[in-house]
């Protein structure tokens, strides 16, 4: 039985690096903007109109083979901790939960293919995937949108293609994301030459998951900027292609700096893999930056019997919502990074001192 | 925009997350490098709308007041409301703000036009009128480059396709293949 708490209890499957090139990407998500034709956009909505959408997208994406066992949180039932967890988990949008009422969140088994009902437009489905997968990521939530549309008629433009609420994800309203980890570059400071490069091909970059962490992690989000004009596999293809190049230049500056300074490497490596599996009191800036430097160790095969999988879902497991949900109260901030440590011992495979 | 820790006029963007929380930081340079970002981040992409917005009315485009301008006759919104938040109202906002949503999406896409899937149940005839529109586009590419036989080919298609959607039958083709979408690209 798929439910809120066994999704929760267990990792997001497309955080278990599995997928290609896992040494540097994490994830790739494919998410398509639509609106229903004869009701306003969700911002210019009705409480009725909401709910009317809500019921049609609903009922509609529950007809979909890949929806059949969804989960359906209606945001006004579920409260702030909820919204915080989806959020952490990369299902609902940080805005999502300032509004609650007839905005629900319909998610798939394991967290592969999930829908957001009436954010910024009525419906925004996407499809996460592990590691870089962008065409594969597309294709999927192509054939789900494909299923969810049979029972809706979509609001569409012969010119302007699917239309949406802002003018920036006009026509096909794709937007294909991948999450980078290019700590080699961001230590031989080339990250920003290789970003500056990005989007003058028209990709956008933005730092993820802290900006302490953006510099010293090196975590960034690389994804399309424009959505009219191209067809959706052009967009997928020239996100996977210049994803894979920039890729290729991460594990170039990763040997060069192994190269350069291996031992100071190293030696980063086992002291980041000592304080996480050491310390009682840890914030979430010094999980991620720790788990950036062991992460490179663990691609570098420094390190045996960790998994980049376990340091990909850290990165979530450890953020506050989660932490709360766990505990089951609002803890303090002091109680919260002594229990962050505790998870990343726990997780990190020593029990046994953690006592 | 201007700097959040210095208030110098800011370049870059920086959207991060802490604790679960979206902070939207707006930085100049030399503040991102105190903030050890040395990156050359997107310029303001969040804002590119409004940001557009404003050159639009340097360009002239906007000539009349905002207040002046259209008014979306299904859901209400104002051209002052459209320019404020970047953001339409519904789909018929499409139609009454047209003429400046062109110029805008040409700068933000670089395109005015839709190349990407069709909602499968999208009236038959855009789908046979984008076939001819990529039809006559490879025509003209194959009398540029004099490959005649070609190009009666095309010729032939595109007689083919106007004729069918004149008799009301697209023919059958299949609006929206569920796989790559790429049922379009020729
Ligand atoms: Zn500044
Ligand atoms: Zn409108």
């Amino acid at each position: 039985m798929w439910t809120f708490e066994s999704m929760v209890g267990q990792p997001s499957s497309w955080l278990d690096a599995s997928g290609p090139r896992s040494d540097v990407v994490l994830s790739t998500r494919v998410r398509l903007a639509r609106n229903l034709s004869g009701h306003p956009f969700p911002a210019r909505a009705a409480l009725e109109d909401l709910t009317a959408v809500e019921e049609k997208v609903l009922t509609s994406a529950s007809k979909s083979n890949y929806l059949t066992n969804a989960l359906v949180i209606r945001m006004d039932e579920a409260g702030p901790p909820v919204h915080q967890i989806l959020v952490e988990r990369h299902i609902a949008s940080p805005s999502f939960g300032a509004k609650p009422e007839g905005r629900a969140v319909v998610v798939g088994e394991n967290e592969v293919v999930s829908a957001m009902i009436n954010e910024e437009d009525h419906l925004r489905l996407q499809a996460l995937r592990s590691g870089l997968q962008p065409l594969d990521a597309w294709r999927l939530v192509s054939r789900i949108d494909v299923e969810v549309e049979r029972n809706l008629q979509y609001a569409f433009s012969k010119d302007w293609g699917y239309l949406t609420s802002c003018p920036t994800n006009v026509g096909t309203g794709v937007r294909v994301s991948v999450l980078v980890h290019l700590v080699g570059l961001a230590r031989l400071g080339e990250v920003a030459q290789v970003l500056g490069g990005i989007s003058k091909l028209g990709l956008s970059v933005r730092g993820f998951y802290g900006e302490r962490s953006a510099a010293l992690g090196g975590f960034f989000q690389v994804s399309n900027q424009t959505t009219l004009g191209q067809s959706e596999e052009d967009i997928a293809y020239t996100v996977e292609r210049i994803s894979s190049r920039i890729v290729e230049l991460e594990l170039k500056a990763r040997e060069e700096l192994v190269a350069r300074a291996g031992k100071r490497i190293e030696d980063e490596v086992w002291r980041a893999h000592g304080i996480l599996t050491s310390a009682r009191v840890m914030s979430s800036e010094e999980v991620m930056s720790l788990c950036s430097s062991l992460r490179l160790g663990v691609a570098r095969g420094m390190i045996d019997g960790i998994d980049l999988g376990t340091l990909n879902r850290l990165l979530v497991v450890t953020q506050p919502g989660h932490l709360k949900y766990f505990h089951g109260e609002n803890p303090s901030s002091d109680e919260r990074d002594r229990m962050r440590a505790d998870l990343v011992r726990r997780e990190l495979g020593n029990r046994e001192r953690a006592q | 925009m201007r700097c959040d820790d210095c208030g110098k006029p800011a370049n870059i963007r920086y959207v991060e997350m802490v604790d679960g929380e979206l902070r939207d930081l707006h930085l100049c340079d030399d503040c991102a490098n105190t903030r050890g970002m040395a990156l050359s981040l997107s310029p303001l992409t969040g804002s590119l709308v409004n940001m557009l917005m404003g050159l639009l009315d340097e360009m002239g485009v906007g000539e009349e007041r905002a207040e002046d301008g259209p008014v979306c006759p299904d859901c209400g919104l104002t051209r002052a409301e459209f320019r404020a938040s970047g953001k339409l109202g519904c789909a018929s906002c499409y139609e009454a703000f047209a003429a400046e949503l062109k110029p805008l999406l040409r700068r933000v896409h670089g395109s005015t036009a839709h190349a990407g899937t069709i909602p499968s149940r999208a009236p038959q005839d855009i789908e046979t009128s984008r076939r001819v529109r990529k039809l006559q586009l490879e025509l003209e590419r194959a009398v540029h480059a004099e490959e005649y036989e070609r190009a009666a080919e095309l010729r032939d298609e595109i007689r083919r396709l106007e004729a069918d959607a004149v008799s009301g039958d697209a023919g059958g083709s299949s609006a929206k293949n569920d796989a790559g979408g790429a049922n379009v690209d020729l």
